[in-house]
């Protein structure tokens, strides 16, 4: 086949696709919705919710993990177009975890000796560590479902940087559950959910990000 | 060359609002860069080799096309494309090659217009379409067939072939995974 000959057919096939952000809200939005449901039937919500988004201290942990979620989504999008990879900025990224630590020396600060292992342990870290990661699989799975579209020029990247959105997300999810009142326990355990996810996502990312 | 640059562009984007011919001026413009760069590195592809190559990166260029933000500039956006697909390419063939993307900047295309190469990769993975798509592909491709008279070679609404075009160059995609890796 002479390529003009497929450029004619290329050409032919007018069609258009969807864009890629409009298609990853579609999915994205459900699959918050079916988490946060089926949380709140499985293991509740907390009781003082509507106090804790008045408690700055605690109000963080939205703000940590929706942001976190939030700028991954955004660095999600550009690194599904091929030449993402030289245009992406990761530094709000960054700038996340920056402020999760400052949250967490602030608090290892602010809290007696005596408190610390009380208030970093907790009462919840595995229902913590196993909750996250089960959050995280429909969040994960709409955004790598959308993706898949895209054009990565990095798929391992992209896949981490998915996990990092579904996981935080979910993390968010999550904390209208979560009880304990420590940035002590939610930094240090909320990270340890999210890495995994997000090695999890690296690996699967550079398996079917591939086009 | 800036002028070349607001070209391609343009062209995509009227492409992307459904101007059918300014796609075609755009992929014929792609085309010759893409061979040039091909014939360049991978001389001993052979040309009808190096030509499978340009086609692969032509469908991926295609199949890809809602991937570029008509905010950025579209030639680091073809430029991405080819380098993936160029390296996969030759990957697939048991070769590596290395493509800075700064390469790309320096490729002296090959002559504009009609290429003669046969290349042989793209005809067998239609031959693997079912008989309809692959009846649709030849006559729009090969045959130069609009989609009316396809439609009524066919006995299909013109909508339905559109459809069916659209899904049939999405499956030369998935086959050329399978069959060249």
């Amino acid at each position: 086949m002479k390529t003009d000959d497929l450029i004619r057919a290329l050409a032919a096939d007018t069609l258009p696709e969807a864009g890629l952000s409009g298609r990853l809200w579609s999915v994205l939005v459900p699959a918050l919705a079916v988490a946060l449901t089926a949380l709140w039937l499985m293991l509740g919500v907390r009781p003082d919710l509507a106090q804790a988004f008045g408690n700055p201290v605690s109000l963080m942990r939205w703000v940590l993990t929706g942001g976190l979620a939030l700028v991954s989504v955004r660095a999600a999008l550009v690194l599904a177009r091929p030449e993402g990879s030289r245009v992406v900025r990761l530094w709000p990224l960054a700038a996340v975890a920056g402020a999760a630590l400052a949250m967490l020396i602030w608090a290892f600060v602010t809290t007696p000796a005596e408190g610390r292992q009380m208030a970093t342990v907790g009462k919840t870290i595995w229902t913590c560590l196993v909750a996250i990661p089960v959050l995280s699989v429909l969040p994960v799975g709409a955004l790598f479902w959308a993706l898949r579209r895209g054009a990565t020029s990095v798929p391992a990247l992209s896949g981490a940087v998915i996990g990092l959105a579904g996981s935080g997300a979910a993390a968010a999810v999550y904390a209208t559950y979560c009880i304990e009142k420590s940035p002590l326990f939610y930094v240090t355990w909320y990270s340890l959910a999210i890495m995994i996810v997000t090695i999890a996502s690296a690996a699967i990312g550079a398996r079917i990000l591939r086009w | 060359m800036a002028e070349q640059m607001d070209d391609w562009g343009q062209l995509l984007a009227a492409a992307n609002a459904g101007d059918a011919q300014a796609y075609a001026r755009f992929l014929q413009a792609v085309a010759p860069m893409l061979r040039g760069l091909v014939r360049a590195r991978g001389g001993s592809l052979g040309e009808a080799g190096c030509e499978d190559v340009v086609q692969e990166v032509m469908l991926a260029i295609h199949l890809k096309r809602h991937t570029w933000d008509q905010a950025a500039p579209v030639r680091p956006w073809v430029y991405a494309i080819a380098r993936y697909k160029v390296v996969d390419a030759f990957r697939s063939r048991g070769r590596r090659i290395d493509l800075p993307i700064e390469d790309f900047v320096d490729v002296l295309p090959a002559a504009p217009g009609r290429d003669p190469t046969e290349a042989a990769d793209m005809a067998k993975m239609i031959g693997m379409l079912d008989s309809r798509s692959e009846m649709i592909v030849r006559k729009i491709g090969l045959e130069g067939a609009s989609m009316a008279e396809t439609g009524a070679a066919l006995k299909m609404s013109e909508g339905a072939v559109r459809v069916a075009l659209h899904r049939a160059l999405k499956t030369l995609a998935i086959l050329r995974e399978r069959h060249i890796e």
